[in-house]
């Protein structure tokens, strides 16, 4: 064992990080959420006969979708805010960090267990949504051959056809993923020097919040013409360390059947990787020089 | 010069008590080295910065003045973790693995794979008798089983180097002794050993050298026999002895004009009176 050199970047060491820590999210039984997810969408479906089928369509997406935001982003503030906590009070940092690991390639590996459960569960949720909608899509066709005149069968369903699967569902579902991932990244910083886990997710959903509203403000504050100098600078820094997260909402744009830029898009998931990026970058220096 | 296995210089630890103005001394300038194949022993009472000193060298923890070494590579690198097990003190692992998936992420950390770790990881789980505990989880092991699978995974990349803190803690008599002899058997294969404990009977029987912390200071330092010998003294166990012989020996000594300081039947140690009542007589 004397003769081997120590790699300073060992995607091995981070492999089996990340996989113990998405193996310690399973075994807690975290993808037990999943659940909640199919009885969402079991029971928006319960609804729907009132509504034209492009309504149908509309709220199914609607629901599905904002569902879909709001738990990879639960899942991925929660299950990342325990990680690092955890480790230090059960010492079991001590054991890893005691192994020629770096402690970059600690954090690297977290975050990329924690990235791992949230591609899983996007995945799981994004085909039980498929399903859902095809469902639907099914039911409404049934209903349309019964209730049109047959010649103008074939037009209408093409056009239920046209209003289920739009392509743009596509960038709808990378862009939920990547706000999640850029708050597993962010998470993980805060937890690095938050004394407990429940500053950290306060403190994440503040984030949150505030990425939320940002653009909102800043349109209201900019409109309304009287920004002062100081104002500007202060809504300047708020949108350099808070990522504008209207960017990442295409719900809206998704349920009225808009088309999404190509290029915004891809500006988009760009600025998601770079802060995650960034945040973990900040999570290394300031975890490099933790007393644990 | 030889190279030394730890080396600890003029060391210093300070920890700051948060919202006070005080601050806890763990560690006052503290010098010393262990040579390869040594078994060293860190004595000190609770508190007096054994803990702290381990965790140093491992680089778990940084040093406020001075610097600590493991074979020639400062404890500030990575590198330097190559080449030594540690077991923390209580010892705490993922309650969600079991005993051989344990072994197998610290041996991923170590950079085993494949066969080699496969072969690694039964070996050492035979080493400290797990092998039926293997499938469980740790959520489920006793305090000494722990401490045991603690030690495993110390071991899991042969390191030249173990430093253990308090292997014995919470382990009963019999474990205890499996330790010692584990230990013993580490020396024979010219593993350098660190280990603090509180068992002072078991430090007597393993340590080849020991120092000793009292408030973070290193007050005593050196070879455990010339420690502890006293050189004016000698002990004379006799097995089937008459009375006569006794009184001869009595008249002799005082005819020499030495002096006897003490006279008792030896008694069997309790640890030993455990171990015998305790065995499986099989
Ligand atoms: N993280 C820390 N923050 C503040 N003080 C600490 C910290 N770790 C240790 N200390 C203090 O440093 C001193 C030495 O602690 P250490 O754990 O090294 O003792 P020890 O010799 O291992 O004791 P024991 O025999 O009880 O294990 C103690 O006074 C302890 O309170
Ligand atoms: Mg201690």
């Amino acid at each position: 064992m004397t003769a081997t050199a120590h790699k300073f970047f060992s995607p091995a060491r981070i492999g089996a990080i990340a996989s113990n820590t998405l193996l310690e999210l399973v075994r807690l039984k975290v993808f037990y959420f999943l659940l909640i997810f199919a009885l969402i969408m079991i029971g928006s479906s319960a609804f729907m006969v009132r509504f034209t089928f492009a309504e149908q369509f509309q709220v199914l997406k609607d629901v599905s979708l904002g569902a879909m935001s709001i738990f990879t982003w639960l899942l991925s503030v929660l299950a990342t805010a325990m990680l690092l906590p955890k480790d230090i009070e059960d010492r079991t940092l001590y054991t890893i960090l005691a192994k020629p690991v770096p402690r970059l390639e600690y954090l690297l590996g977290k975050l990329i267990g924690v990235l791992l459960l949230l591609l899983v569960s996007t995945l799981v949720m994004s085909a039980m949504f498929a399903i859902a909608l095809y469902l639907r899509q099914q039911t409404v066709i049934a209903e349309t051959m019964r209730t049109t005149p047959p010649e103008q069968v074939a037009e209408a369903i093409r056009n239920i056809k046209a209003s289920t699967f739009t392509i743009n569902l596509v960038p709808g579902v990378i862009t939920i993923y990547l706000k999640a991932a850029l708050f597993a990244s962010l998470t993980l910083f805060i937890s690095t020097y938050a004394s407990s886990w429940i500053f950290t997710i306060l403190i994440s959903v503040a984030v949150y919040i505030i990425g939320h509203l940002q653009s909102t403000a800043r349109d209201y504050w900019l409109a309304s013409g009287d920004a002062g100098a100081l104002t500007k600078i202060f809504l300047a820094i708020v949108s350099l360390i808070f990522p504008d997260l209207q960017l990442f909402n295409l719900i809206d744009d998704i349920v009225a059947g808009n088309a999404i830029a190509m290029a915004m898009f891809l500006k988009t998931c760009g600025l998601g990787v770079l802060y995650a990026c960034i945040y973990l970058l900040v999570a290394y220096f300031v975890f490099a020089n933790k007393e644990l | 010069m030889a190279e030394h296995a730890i080396s600890i210089r003029n060391l210093t630890k300070v920890f700051p008590i948060p919202f006070r103005r005080e601050r806890v001394v763990a560690v006052r300038d503290l010098s010393l080295d262990v040579e390869p194949g040594q078994v060293y022993g860190l004595l000190g009472p609770n508190g007096s910065g054994k803990s702290t000193t381990m965790k140093i060298v491992l680089g778990l923890v940084p040093p406020t003045a001075g610097s600590t070494q493991i074979f020639g590579r400062d404890s500030s690198f990575v590198e330097s973790r190559e080449e030594v097990g540690f077991l923390p003190e209580n010892p705490y692992f993922y309650k969600f693995l079991t005993g051989e998936e344990t072994l197998r992420f610290f041996g991923k950390l170590c950079g085993l794979r494949g066969a080699k770790l496969r072969e690694r990881t039964n070996e050492l789980l035979a080493l400290v008798r797990l092998e039926n505990a293997r499938d469980r989880r740790l959520g489920g092991y006793s305090k000494g089983m722990l401490q045991r699978i603690g030690l495993a995974q110390a071991l899991i990349q042969n390191p030249r180097l173990l430093v253990l803190d308090e292997p014995t803690a919470g382990v009963d008599p019999a474990g205890s002794r499996e330790i010692r002899d584990l230990i013993l058997d580490f020396k024979k294969r010219g593993i350098t050993v660190l280990l603090c404990s509180h068992l002072l009977g078991q430090v007597q029987e393993i340590c080849d050298r020991i120092g000793i912390l009292h408030q973070g200071v290193l007050v005593r330092e050196g070879r455990l026999e010339e420690l502890i010998s006293i050189e004016n003294q000698t002990e004379l166990i006799l097995e089937n002895s008459t009375p006569e012989l006794l009184r001869q020996i009595e008249a002799d000594i005082a005819k020499s004009g030495a002096r006897i300081v003490e006279m008792r039947k030896p008694q069997t140690t309790l640890e030993r009176f455990f171990l015998e009542v305790t065995s499986d007589k099989k």
